[in-house]
């Protein structure tokens, strides 16, 4: 190890670190909030889809038989149900129990045992694998025949469905565009040392430095840049869920937030490794227009 | 050393700043560039050191195909060749040492070198006392003598000198060219841009001159002016 060499690369660090420093923290702040609304939309995220995963894997389809319907049609609906790799699960309820689970569901609601006759058709409990498909599921079970109705609360996982979409993308969206401005804002930082310390480039590039040489002090600074502004994030996300969670446990009963578990270590990792990225890509792009001319 | 065939440079503005010029430089010559400002000089030495390329021509410098070097092989060029400039292009918070050293430590080069090589060129251009001086507090001719020093720690055989003297008193001339002299006796061949005819009369030395871009009349031994020495023209 020649530790001249490196003394001499970390005072070039440093020197460009500290000679702008109020940019520095403008730029290390604009990373700071776009790692901010990141890790806090990956959090959410991870506890909703914790959370919906357990609703939509509870969606069954529940396809009643017509009453007329022979037993040949109900054994080609149990094949073409089995066959459908859709389908995690086809479990036939047959009328009678069906009038079982009625009594027990409504017990001191309704006294079953005064129906002269049972009013309930033969029913096929389906459950689907992927909960986005259970609409298409239910239209092609629809169409076989000796099938009366199909229900799975369309409306519901129809909504349900449609608010989980647009909020990913409403998320996603927001967050690229502070990644580009966090982007732009390290990339204009760069390059005010890149223009303070033209002259010193021009001389370098004249004694016969590679463009590589004279850009690695220029890359570390952005990457300090973006790392600084996630490790920030970091410690304000620290904050912000020991000091929100309990409160949202303590409002929210029936949310089971505490049983989310995510795995902190590598979600800050996730963050910190955005953040080194914004800040050397923009950096380089910063550098590289100069070294162009 | 040097070797350029038919090399013109046109501006992207349409003006020919070099104009079909031939020309073969020897190793450890010495040669002096003269002409009015505009004619070239500055144009010419910027095509060997590759801050430009020729819109026409061959140029070789030290084996190396100048006219045709890729963009990222421009700083092994550059480290066969010292460069020295009119206004020193010293950088001010940097001492002497740590500018001379500056140029070997952005190319890599070893600490055992740098502590080596520097105090080497520091002794050669006579500044050893004043290394820990900053450019500031030295006079024109000493900064000049720094920038010689920092141009030479790459152990370059071509040295390139763009109006060295264009800021100095006559004095402080006379030394840098006697520096200049001794270094080209150590066997470095030396490029001048000048057009201080006192320095180019004094030294008698090989003159090539541009006019428009061409070489009009190159000849060993010359003066500033054709034929003439300033005793010459004083007394005709």
């Amino acid at each position: 190890m020649d530790w001249g060499k490196i003394k001499f690369f970390l005072g070039e660090v440093f020197r460009n670190f500290t000679r702008n420093a109020g940019m520095q923290a403008t730029a290390i702040g604009t990373v700071a909030v776009t790692i901010v609304l990141l890790g806090a939309f990956l959090y959410v995220h991870a506890s909703v889809a914790h959370l919906s995963g357990d609703v939509f894997s509870k969606i069954t389809i529940s396809t009643y038989m017509k009453p007329a319907a022979t037993s040949a049609q109900l054994d080609a609906v149990r094949t073409a149900l089995a066959k459908d790799e859709r389908i995690a699960t086809a479990t036939f309820v047959p009328k009678k129990e069906g009038l079982k689970e009625l009594s027990q569901r409504m017990k001191g609601q309704i006294d079953t045992s005064l129906f002269t006759e049972n009013p309930l058709p033969d029913k096929f409990r389906v459950s689907v694998r992927d909960p986005q498909l259970v609409p298409a599921v239910a239209a092609s079970i629809r169409k076989l025949p000796g099938v009366d109705t199909v229900e799975y609360g369309q409306d519901v996982v129809q909504r349900m469905l449609q608010v989980a979409n647009v909020g990913r993308r409403v998320g996603i969206g927001i967050i690229a565009l502070f990644v580009l401005v966090a982007g732009i804002i390290i990339s204009n930082t760069i390059r005010l040392t890149v223009f303070a310390r033209r002259r010193e480039i021009s001389i370098m590039q004249l004694v016969g430095a590679t463009n590589m040489y004279i850009r690695m002090p220029f890359i570390c600074e952005g990457l300090l840049d973006g790392i600084l502004g996630a490790c920030l994030a970091i410690g304000i996300l620290a904050i912000a869920r020991a000091s929100l969670v309990p409160k949202l446990a303590a409002a929210l009963p029936w949310v089971q937030i505490n049983v989310v578990q995510i795995d902190i270590s590598s979600l800050v990792l996730q963050l910190v490794v955005v953040g080194g990225a914004v800040g050397i890509i923009a950096s380089w792009i910063a550098v590289g227009r100069f070294l162009r001319t | 050393m040097i070797s350029l065939r038919g090399v013109s440079l046109v501006y992207p503005n349409g003006v020919r700043a070099i104009d079909g010029i031939d020309l073969e430089i020897g190793k450890g010559d010495f040669v002096f560039l003269v002409g009015h400002s505009g004619t070239g000089k500055s144009s010419l030495l910027r095509l060997l050191y590759r801050e430009m390329t020729p819109s026409a021509g061959d140029i070789t410098v030290d084996g190396i195909r100048v006219d045709r070097l890729r963009r990222s092989r421009i700083p092994a060029l550059r480290r066969h060749l010292g460069v020295v400039f009119q206004d020193f292009k010293l950088l001010t918070d940097k001492t002497v040492w740590e500018n001379v050293a500056f140029a070997l430590q952005v190319t890599g080069a070893h600490t055992k070198d740098v502590m080596r090589q520097v105090p080497r060129c520091l002794d050669l251009v006579g500044l050893s006392h004043k290394s820990r001086m900053y450019p500031g507090e030295l006079s024109g001719g000493e900064q000049q003598r720094a920038a010689i020093a920092r141009a030479l720690v790459n152990n370059p055989k071509i040295l390139l000198c763009d109006e060295p003297t264009g800021n100095l008193d006559p004095a402080n001339t006379t030394e840098i060219m006697d520096l200049l002299g001794r270094i080209n006796l150590k066997g470095t061949t030396i490029v001048v841009a000048t057009h201080n005819q006192a320095v180019v009369d004094r030294m008698r030395r090989r003159v090539i001159r541009l006019e428009n871009g061409r070489v009009v009349t190159d000849e060993e031994r010359g003066y500033y002016f054709l034929g003439l020495g300033q005793d010459q023209i004083l007394s005709g």
